[in-house]
């Protein structure tokens, strides 16, 4: 029996530090172990104590990329355990928030972490000597929905704009109307993008996903809605924990979120896509349909193109709110401290973010708990890597290697929600 | 487009690398409209274009004593290029050549590089590090006071 090992000592474009194992026994696959060994970074432990309004910009630190997720899932918990109404403005706001970091992220994550992949290149840099229009397309994108976080937040990275209630201070329309004509420039860009990425080769490769996201009855979902799946669950933020469990394994310093009795599933564009293609406004539905992409996705390669989709909505939801706005009356709710509990979801741009709070009568948090998506995919990384890599065992280590980072960053995982390298480790015995 | 930017990169709440921030403050107590810059390199491209002149200043980590200042142009920084770690952001050198294969590359980039070996959370620059901060500061007074006394180029 013949022996050998891969090392390939850093993974780039992926967030956090971690490690894939992928263990041959002959040519099948016997253990694939996705790491995680950046240290736990206990936020949960230190928001204990700590007072409720000072979760959102704690909890915003978790993230350089979606620090608006995390602000985001936090304050809709605090003011469902406080029992605030938040004005319908506010909420609209809250919802063109999120569309400019979903148009950065997903911006980024298209261009210069996952088409090298595709196209065969070793980075974005590489890739700009050949593509320069388009990786310089990719910027203006990533900065315009930067920019959006700006004129909301204050600033782009962990915004200081957020609080219980709404936001210490809205914008005017002419602060917002003064990003019309770049978000046009972003939504044509955003439709490019569509064709380009679906013209990419894609790995024969499907799998028969349970897809988890929101769904609101008239909107594509983001900070609103009840969750559902495609195997029946249909429940409300203050029952995910009936539903769902974490689970520490040994190899990993990140605890994997799993359903009850169902294991593994998927968070992120392609659920989101699968369970709400209805609610996408007409351009981003007719750019999918274009390049023939059809509900259900399950081939997770093609998740590029879905998130070239999603790119399209964030810029076209961003134009109507801009289009509608009329600034609220007050930029917040005024907030009475009351004991209590308070659970939400909102939509990553990789996927569901989970935050609980349990808060005394003064507005101690008392407990805390966040499940970030990467955790919700980390399972389900696993998975597919099980289910594809026997169908590369032909290929050359190096090739291999290649396709394994690539199937990783289908998931555009965050590791430092929950790692910083990837290192792979392949053996053969 | 203005003449000189100066850009001081880092975090001020990781010891040594807070060097480009120190020096951005004791050039905005000088009167210099230095810029922080603690976010994504790629924004850098775009502040770049902003300018003919560019001086960036941030902590580098070469092996060399801590307080040592590196001074090099830009086309030197590729070779200060992390080992290809960053994921989700670019750092200063992965921008350098970014901005190079996109053509985008201002007039004049010079980088100080001020060496840093201490990056514990909340914990402050060590004093040699403080120390360079300051002469880096003086240096580059002295470069922005020359260059925008100079006659445009070209």
């Amino acid at each position: 029996m013949t022996g050998r090992t891969i090392k390939v000592p850093i993974l780039t474009r992926v967030e956090g530090e971690g490690s894939l194992q992928i263990k041959f026994r002959g040519e099948r696959v016997e253990d694939v172990k996705l790491t995680i060994f950046e240290p736990p970074r206990m936020f949960e432990a230190f928001l204990r104590g700590r007072h409720a309004f000072e979760a959102p910009d704690i909890t915003a630190r978790i993230c350089g990329i979606c620090p608006i997720a995390y602000q985001m899932s936090a304050v809709h918990a605090i003011e469902k355990a406080l029992g605030v109404k938040i004005d319908p403005a506010v909420r609209q706001l809250r919802r063109l928030f999120y569309c400019g970091e979903w148009i950065e992220s997903h911006a980024l994550h298209i261009y210069m972490l996952h088409a090298p992949d595709f196209l065969g290149y070793a980075d974005a840099i590489e890739m700009a000597r050949d593509h320069g229009e388009k990786v310089a397309q990719a910027l203006r994108l990533k900065k315009i929905g930067n920019t959006l976080m700006t004129v909301l937040g204050g600033r782009e990275i962990h915004p200081i704009s957020v609080c219980v209630g709404g936001f210490y201070k809205v914008p005017t329309r002419s602060d917002l109307r003064e990003l019309v004509d770049d978000l046009k420039w972003a939504r044509d860009a955003s439709i490019e993008t569509v064709r380009l990425v679906a013209g990419f080769p894609f790995p024969e490769f499907e799998q028969d996903y349970e897809f988890v996201a929101l769904s609101h009855k008239d909107e594509y979902p983001l900070n609103k809605g009840r969750l559902i799946s495609n195997k029946g669950l249909d429940i409300e933020a203050s029952e995910y924990e009936d539903h769902f469990f974490e689970q520490h394994v040994k190899h990993s310093n990140a605890l994997q979120s799993q359903l009850r009795k169902r294991g593994s599933y998927m968070v992120g564009p392609m659920a989101r896509f699968n369970l709400n293609y209805d609610k996408l406004p007409e351009s981003a539905r007719q750019a999918a349909a274009e390049v023939g992409l059809k509900v259900p996705v399950l081939n997770p390669f093609r998740s590029i193109i879905v998130r070239a989709v999603e790119l399209v909505f964030a810029c076209e939801e961003a134009l109507r709110i801009i289009g509608e706005y009329e600034p609220p009356e007050a930029p917040r709710a005024k907030v009475r401290m009351r004991a209590g509990t308070g659970q939400a979801i909102t939509e990553a741009p990789r996927g569901i973010l989970y935050h609980r709070y349990q808060i005394d009568g003064e507005g101690k948090i008392l407990a805390a708990k966040i499940v970030p998506p990467t955790s919700q995919n980390q399972k389900r990384i696993e998975d597919d890597l099980w289910q594809f890599v026997p169908q590369l065992s032909a290929l050359p280590q190096e090739e291999i290697t290649l396709r394994c980072e690539q199937a990783v960053r289908n998931y555009d995982p965050c590791i430092s929600c929950a790692t910083h390298f990837l290192r792979l480790e392949m053996t053969r015995e | 487009m203005v003449r000189v930017l100066v850009i001081g990169c880092g975090n001020p709440d990781r010891g040594d690398d807070a060097a480009g921030i120190l020096v951005v403050r004791r050039l905005r107590e000088r009167g210099v409209a230095a810029r922080q810059h603690s976010s994504d390199g790629l924004a850098l491209i775009d502040a770049w274009s902003e300018a003919e002149y560019v001086i960036m200043i941030d902590t580098v980590i070469t092996g060399a004593p801590a307080g040592t200042i590196n001074g090099c142009m830009g086309a030197d920084a590729v070779l200060l290029r992390s080992a290809g770690t960053s994921s989700h952001s670019f750092d200063v050198a992965s921008a350098i050549e970014l901005a190079r294969a996109l053509d985008r590359m201002p007039g004049s980039l010079k980088i100080y590089g001020i060496e840093g070996c201490a990056f514990e959370p909340g914990t402050q620059p060590q004093p040699v590090v403080l120390a360079a901060a300051e002469r880096v500061a003086s240096l580059v007074l002295a470069e922005v006071q020359r260059l925008e006394a100079a006659e445009p180029r070209g």
